[in-house]
């Protein structure tokens, strides 16, 4: 089931030449994937730690990590997208655990949940939407669970919570938790791959 | 564990809410079903590529670029 990608300009790189180059310690090769992803990388960080600064020093720490890893990638695992995704989101949700934030992350939690249980989707504008085929098409596929099982999912995926602390946080029983989480990645697993085929 | 609940397990562990004792059955069943349960897996892993996807992109200032770049040509030169 490969991931909807993002269409690049005509004559641009790949993502994986792109990787390729900096195996081969090519510094613009680097430069073009930061131009390409920093802002989508930077996104997901800053929906871990909620903090600017911090989200500034994480992504230059995670393209740096990108730069000393990337011989560590293989096309035959996954996208080079894919890879960078992960390792920005352990190093996002590592820190936020480092920097013992997660008490006040949590606070901050509380009240977005409370004021915003669909909080996946709040950032979505007519001016944001227009900007990104992408992000229409994984959202709209997003958008078709109930707002409980994005909750879940939100919770697991980017605060890296367990069921059990996402069954504590919400107030609801751990096997509805899990029941949620199983349910809403199924549909979103299953609606991608319909995307994907239907292109 | 059936193939079907080894699918269920996969998306839960590739985001990380496997809980230990399910992790223990998850891996044991891994083992198991061997390169197919591995392929599943890389599958899975999409998932996270999607769920950044589904994010508006955030500005990063010019200068934290100039600054990571430095890194690299710096490192490049030892």
């Amino acid at each position: 089931m490969p991931a909807v990608a993002p269409e690049l300009a005509p004559g641009a790189p790949t993502d994986l030449e792109l990787m390729l180059g900096i195996q081969a310690e090519d510094p613009e090769a680097l430069s073009q994937l930061y131009d390409r992803y920093n802002g989508i990388l930077k996104a997901l960080i800053l929906r871990v730690v909620h903090n600017e600064a911090e989200a500034d020093d994480l992504l230059q720490e995670i393209f740096m990590e990108i730069w000393n890893q990337a011989k560590n990638f293989s096309a035959q695992k996954g996208k080079p997208l894919g890879w960078m995704v992960t390792l920005a989101r352990r190093r996002a949700i590592d820190g936020l655990r480092k920097k013992q934030a997660y008490a006040r992350a949590g606070e901050r939690l509380q009240n977005e949940t409370e004021q915003q249980p669909d909080a996946w989707v709040h950032n979505a504008t007519e001016e944001e939407i227009t900007f990104s085929d992408t992000r229409i098409l994984v959202r709209r596929v997003i958008n078709t669970l109930p707002p409980a099982q994005q909750q879940a999912i939100n919770l697991a995926f980017f605060r890296g919570m367990s069921q059990r602390e996402i069954a504590a946080q919400t107030n609801t029983p751990l096997g509805t938790v899990k029941t949620r989480l199983e349910l809403g990645l199924k549909k979103i697993y299953d609606g991608l791959k319909e995307l994907r085929d239907e292109l | 564990m059936s193939f079907e609940e080894f699918q269920n397990r996969a998306r839960l562990y590739v985001i990380g809410a496997l809980e230990p004792e399910e992790t223990e059955e998850f891996e044991l069943a891994r083992k198991n079903y061997g390169q197919r349960a591995e392929d599943l897996i890389v599958e899975c892993y999409n998932l996270h590529e999607a769920f950044a996807l589904s994010l508006r992109p955030e500005k990063s200032s010019d200068a934290l670029k100039e600054r990571l770049m430095s890194m690299v040509r710096a490192r490049q030169s030892k």
